[in-house]
């Protein structure tokens, strides 16, 4: 079965189905949460090289960790807490390896709140998530627009859904007032 | 509740509709049309309250283009389950070993200085079966030695148990356990492993990473 069929799955679901060995599952869990996990320790200011590395630090953690997580309604707040914990974690390494004994003294960069960072990255989690349960017209325009690299211009996006240049941009807004209303019936404020 | 047009048409205010408060949100329009929307937005609660939401809805969907790790890191964590998924030849059952030590996850004391790279202690548990891996990092060499001790929660060793270390989906190096249940892999290069510990109630896999300080 591919993994798109999986998408529908809930968390427990899919951590119940990796415990018994299911690759897929797996998979399906690593693609809903990659960009979670890896927009933590870009936040954090990290390189590529240190975020990719608490990347697959976390990815093994959960692994290691199903069998406490099976029982969780969501994972992405365990995996916000991990991953953040990983960033302190490396942060603390980095600062021992090049700084002084005096000034290990230091207070933590004031610069990052933790609890805003939580908040915002389950947020931002929480839009993932409803993107995907939009129509398979409204989440390929939504991708086209904001997660295509390529950033295509209106004229191949209009080609690809095969719709006028014209109505592309009413019916982006149609569709993120769909996703706004979605989110505000889930007490997303 | 934003009133109705009618209402608002009533009271001579049109409110600006959704995709004009999103081409304004993006920066579009001419500097007329954005100056009409600054204008109703400071006398216009329901618009300006409409405007935050898909200002903030917008900037979350267009910052996380930038959230997206590289492809072959995304598949690097998929490939992690690989030994697991792989279909079963013997027929034995297959569990996951569940971590419940990292020396990793342990905070340095305050004020301790590292000298040289630690040896990463982890401990494994599968149901009564306890597996105590140590991976030394050889800096001179750039590779780790992986040394390891199969035991049972009955003080039980495991003794001629077959243990292989995996990586990118393939048997790298096999050994036995010796009479108290130990192991050791000597120097091989530093990777991804998966380490498999052969029992007869099945086969355990264990996941070990050479991590920045591991």
């Amino acid at each position: 079965m591919s993994v798109s069929k999986y998408k529908s799955y809930t968390d427990p679901e899919l951590v119940s189905m990796c415990l018994k060995g299911d690759g897929v599952a797996w998979e399906a869990i690593i693609r809903r949460y990659r960009r979670l996990v890896y927009s933590v320790p870009v936040r954090f200011g990290f390189e590529d090289a240190d975020a990719a590395d608490v990347f697959q630090a976390v990815c093994l953690k959960l692994l290691e960790h199903l069998h406490e997580v099976k029982d969780d309604r969501r994972i992405s707040a365990w995996l916000v807490t991990t991953t953040t914990r990983q960033c302190l974690h490396v942060r603390a390494l980095k600062t021992r390896e090049t700084t002084s004994e005096d000034e290990l003294q230091e207070p933590e960069d004031p610069s990052i709140n933790l609890e805003e960072l939580r908040v915002l990255t389950e947020k931002q989690q929480a839009i993932r998530e409803a993107v995907e349960e939009l129509g398979d017209r409204c989440r390929t325009l939504i991708g086209l627009l904001y997660f295509d690299s390529t950033s295509p211009s209106y004229d191949a996006i209009g080609e690809q859904l095969g719709m006028p240049v014209a109505s592309i941009g009413p019916t982006r807004a149609r569709c993120l007032d769909k996703l706004r209303m979605m989110l505000r019936r889930r007490g997303f404020k | 509740m934003r009133k109705t047009f009618a209402q608002e048409s009533q009271k001579g205010m049109r409110h600006i509709t959704n995709e004009g408060l999103i081409d304004y949100v993006d920066g579009k329009g001419t500097e007329t049309e954005k100056s009409a929307v600054e204008n109703h937005l400071t006398a216009c609660k329901d618009c300006m309250e409409l405007k935050q939401e898909l200002q903030f809805l917008v900037g979350r969907l267009q910052e996380d283009a930038s959230f997206e790790p590289p492809t072959e890191l995304v598949q690097w964590g998929i490939n992690l389950f690989q030994p697991v998924s792989r279909p079963e030849t013997g027929g034995l059952p297959k569990f996951i070993a569940s971590l419940v030590f990292d020396t990793f996850d342990q905070p340095m004391f305050a004020g301790m200085r590292r000298v040289g790279i630690p040896p990463r202690q982890l401990l494994f548990r599968a149901g009564a079966v306890d597996i105590d891996v140590k991976i030394e990092a050889m800096e001179a060499n750039d590779r780790i030695t992986l040394v390891g001790q199969v035991l049972s929660g009955a003080t039980k060793f495991f003794d001629n148990t077959p243990v292989k270390l995996e990586s990118h989906g393939m048997v790298r190096y096999r050994t036995q356990t010796n009479v108290v249940g130990e192991f050791s892999f000597d120097e091989v290069p530093k990777d991804t492993y998966h380490l498999s510990v052969d029992l007869p109630e099945g086969q355990i896999t264990l996941f070990c990473v050479h991590r920045a300080n591991s």
